[in-house]
């Protein structure tokens, strides 16, 4: 296990680093704006976009800059700073990582909690008035744009502009430290539009996964062993078929840290995946190369502790 | 400065501002009733009220985009200057409903020129103090290091050059004193120049640039690549001032890029000394959010404002249901297609009439939204800068590829086979190249360009791409050979027709990079022209030479007009905006108050 857990370390570190020169070399063959320019503003003469330019560093071959990156990061730590706002980019993910945490985090509860529910009651009443109900708003909230579901909510309930005034409305986020209660309330919104596709998607997800795996023999034997069908179901059933659950659980729950950019814009919750937005706005590079590497640490991350899980969940997987 | 931030001006304006502004100093202090008049959708921000309104309270703005620079000496953003021009005081500067009448700000008067035109010698008011933490009194020496250091290259000004590089010096300036720039007493502080062009040194005193900074807290500040002063630190002149520690530091206090600032009394203002009002108590900007929905928050809320462009649909709505919280301002710049003079098929004169008489600028009106955001543009000078009138007004020069802003096909036939190709098709073979701006209405407006060329039978490669891309990569590098871009656009710096003509029209503005003579214009007559219009002294003389030039660009179909643009903006029903005429409309903190 040990093994497993240091090898899968290292190919992520492995993994980083070609994200983090993919990256590089995309930003430097695509056509965005060049950050010497931007810097310098409007009606910069060509002397002072030179000099931001070499101050900056972006007069190095790429593969120099690359170097220099990776040595910072390595030996200190250091993703460098904004060219735009000039603030050290470990700071403003820091700053803007606890937002984007709290907004994934009740995401991912509600729709665990409702796909989870939904799945298994569709599955063992499926073909029913209920199952077919479930399966259709489920599809219905797939089908739905998450930036037009965002827009909906708002113009229907939230307190500013709602219809139906019941919520706080976009730009009301309040840190969890500097106010709990309005913390809760300001993410209730955007919690249950974010986590209706997953739910949807997971509810049919686990719906067909456990229909498979109740036809399964040894569900049979539960059964025929005389045990309860909620015992049947929950204990064996469900532990079967949630594997595939988890693999994709992982990975959602490592892309989402690394920013809900459009939940973000639309409730104007200053977050990671809205700062990487502005961020490639303004060709701010440095950004954007740190969110997008935060975004793959987390991906890295999840998906060893997915498959570490998989050995606890799943009796038939050893890790080696 | 390009259309991202337009600013604005109305001729019109400038009688009802010194009306206006006069009875509102004579009000000053008087205790007066509070007397509200709200303005309804289309009707000009000229007449707004000034003085006599409610003081206190906290003005919320929503505010799509972050800014970009708050230091006086590098900032070049019309979005910028809302908050520069409430927390900093240059020597001279124009009150919200003027776009042309400068009035003394940091100056006691207007300014003394002799020696021909070269020499401008300027007063300032005694009695003006730095904010936190400096407070101590504002003296010439501090706005000659203000504009000295606008050529360190760690500061950068982007106009220092185009607007002070007459002064005798600045060409070799880098940030040390420059011989041109004299401080014979504490409130007095002259300008020698090489050129007898005082007359547009005054305007740009106008600019953040001539913002008085303490040089003993901002030139350590300065030593760094770039300044620190304006992303960290800041001291103000103006009613307010950034939030900040006692040290001066508002990074992370009083601004939080990509989220919020706010603005509060600065203590050691003296109104005394300033024209300002400044009625809030406190502004907070919140940055970010979803144009749609910030649009929706401003409509239905109360004391809150939107400060960037609302989107479309917002415009529309607020037009039919909230007539009074909406306000346009004519005058606010223009946007064109530019067509290549230097490279490939608009090398040729009479295909660039044939472009301007086959563009429908009806459509791409209609396109940006409508007759209340704009007029098809017919010249290159526009509403309310100084020669208009005298250019042609509202119809423009009388040519025939100018009279159908509809597109004339036949016209534009005429011109195609004036160029040599007898089909009245263009049947040069070579592609022509396209680069517009993705999102809208900048796409509808590149179709429609692309649309036009099509028709007269140019093979087009339209490409769209995000606009920074547009900007930096594409239209203003020459070496591409970019042929047509559709989303240019202009607008001036300060009240004086050069602004609008020289940079984006004259040979020598042309750079390897960054370059704003997107047409890349380099005919000799009209370089000649411009070169001797600057000299002109007076105004109906300066504007009418001015006026000629704008003739000649229409003479030779430089670029094809598009529009003359108005811009919208939208508050909420608790609040008394008050607009900048002179900066495209944008809100000014200074005198907007609440109900």
């Amino acid at each position: 296990m040990t093994r497993y857990i240091l090898r899968r370390v290292l190919w992520g570190g492995v993994l980083l680093f070609v994200v983090s020169a993919l990256t590089f070399v995309l930003f430097d063959l695509l056509p965005s704006g060049d950050p010497a320019r931007l810097r310098a503003g409007r009606g910069a003469s060509p002397q002072a976009v030179a000099h931001i330019r070499h101050e900056l560093g972006l007069d190095k071959p790429i593969y120099t800059q690359f170097y220099d990156y990776v040595k910072g990061i390595v030996l200190h730590f250091d993703l460098g700073y904004s060219y735009f706002s000039h603030a050290s980019v470990e700071s403003l993910i820091a700053d803007r990582l606890p937002a984007t945490v709290s907004l994934a985090a009740g995401a991912i509860l509600i729709w665990l909690l409702v796909g989870v529910s939904v799945g298994i009651v569709s599955a063992v009443r499926r073909r029913t008035l209920l199952d077919r109900s479930a399966m259709g708003t489920a599809l219905l909230f797939i089908s739905a744009p998450e930036y037009w579901l965002g827009l909906l909510a708002l113009f229907l309930f939230a307190a500013d502009i709602g219809k139906i005034p019941v919520f706080p409305g976009a730009g009301s986020y309040v840190a969890l430290s500097a106010d709990p209660g309005k913390w809760l309330s300001s993410l209730v919104l955007p919690w249950l539009v974010l986590a209706a596709s997953f739910a949807a998607i997971y509810a049919r997800l686990l719906r067909g996964s456990l229909i498979e795996v109740l036809g399964e023999d040894y569900i049979r034997t539960a059964r025929a062993k005389g045990l309860s069908e909620r015992r049947v179901v929950m204990r064996h059933g469900v532990r079967g078929a949630i594997t595939p659950l988890i693999t994709v659980l992982g990975l959602d729950v490592g892309t989402l840290l690394g920013g809900a950019l459009l939940i973000e814009v639309v409730f104007d919750i200053p977050g990671v995946g809205r700062l990487n937005y502005d961020a490639i706005t303004h060709a701010d590079f440095p950004i954007v190369q740190g969110t997008i590497l935060l975004a793959a640490l987390f991906i890295v991350v999840a998906n060893i502790l997915v498959d570490i899980s998989y050995a606890y969940l799943d009796p038939r997987v050893r890790l080696r | 400065m390009k259309s991202t931030s337009i600013h604005g001006s109305v001729r019109a304006a400038g009688a009802i501002a010194a009306l206006s502004l006069a009875l509102g100093l004579a009000a000053c202090g008087s205790g007066s009733q509070t007397v509200t008049v709200a303005l309804k959708a289309g009707e000009s921000p000229a007449g707004q009220q000034l003085y006599n309104k409610h003081r206190g309270g906290v003005l919320t703005v929503y505010d799509h985009e972050d800014f970009e620079h708050f230091d006086t000496g590098e900032s070049y953003a019309g979005q910028d200057y809302t908050v520069l021009y409430a927390i900093s005081r240059p020597l001279y500067s124009y009150p919200p409903n003027s776009a042309n009448k400068l009035s003394p700000d940091v100056a006691a008067a207007a300014p003394t020129i002799s020696d021909g035109g070269k020499t401008l010698s300027v007063n300032i008011r005694p009695h003006i103090y730095f904010g936190p933490p400096v407070n101590r009194e504002v003296t010439s020496a501090d706005v000659a290091y203000a504009i000295e250091r606008g050529a360190n290259p760690n500061v950068a000004c982007p106009y220092f050059q185009s607007y002070f590089g007459d002064v005798v010096g600045a060409k070799s300036a880098n940030g040390g004193p420059i011989a041109g720039i004299q401080t014979p007493s504490k409130y007095t502080i002259a300008f020698h120049l090489t050129k007898p062009t005082a007359s547009l040194l005054y305007g740009a005193l106008s600019l953040p640039l001539s913002s008085a900074v303490p040089p003993e807290f901002v030139r350590p500040l300065d030593a760094h690549s770039p300044t620190t002063y304006g992303t960290e630190y800041l001291v103000a002149t103006g009613p307010y001032m950034l939030k900040a520690n006692s040290k001066g530091k508002f990074l992370g206090i009083g601004y939080e890029p990509g989220k919020s600032a706010t603005l509060v009394r600065n203590p050691s203002w003296n109104p005394h000394t300033d024209f300002r009002p400044a009625y809030l108590d406190r502004i907070e900007i919140n940055i970010g959010g979803e144009p749609a929905v910030i649009g929706q928050q401003v409509l239905k809320g109360q004391d809150v404002v939107q400060n960037d462009n609302p989107a479309q649909s917002i415009v529309k709505e607020a037009y039919e249901h909230y007539p009074t919280q909406i306000t346009f301002t004519p005058g606010s710049g223009t946007y064109y297609a530019s067509l290549n003079n230097a490279h490939g098929p608009f090398k040729n004169v009479n295909l660039r009439k044939a472009v301007w008489a086959a563009l429908n600028r009806d459509a791409l009106v209609k396109v940006r939204g409508g007759s209340l955001t704009g007029q098809p543009m017919t010249h290159f000078l526009y509403p309310g800068v100084s020669g208009y009138e005298q250019a042609g007004g509202a119809a423009g020069p009388r040519v025939d590829y100018n009279e159908h802003p509809e597109g004339d096909m036949a016209i534009a036939t005429k011109y195609v086979k004036l160029a040599g190709y007898p089909s009245g098709k263009y049947t040069g073979g070579e592609t022509v190249q396209v680069v517009g701006a993705t999102g809208e209405p900048e796409e509808g407006m590149a179709q429609i360009t692309n649309h036009a060329l099509e028709q007269l039978g140019f093979k087009t490669h339209l490409s769209l791409v995000d606009k920074s891309a547009m900007y930096e990569k594409y239209c203003t590098v020459p070496a591409q050979e970019i042929d047509v871009c559709p989303n240019a656009g202009w607008v001036r710096d300060f009240a004086d027709p050069q602004t609008v003509l020289y940079v984006p029209f004259n040979g020598h503005a042309i750079e390897p990079e960054g370059n704003s003579n997107w047409s890349q214009v380099n005919d000799p007559q009209i370089n000649a022209a411009m070169e001797k219009a600057e000299l002109v002294v007076g105004e109906p003389a300066h504007a009418q030479a001015w006026a000629k030039i704008d003739e000649m660009l229409v003479q030779q179909a430089v670029a094809a007009p598009e529009i003359f643009a108005n811009i919208a903006a939208i508050e909420g029903h608790g609040v008394v905006g008050v607009n900048q005429l002179w900066n495209s409309g944008a809100w000014d903190y200074d005198f907007t108050s609440l109900k």
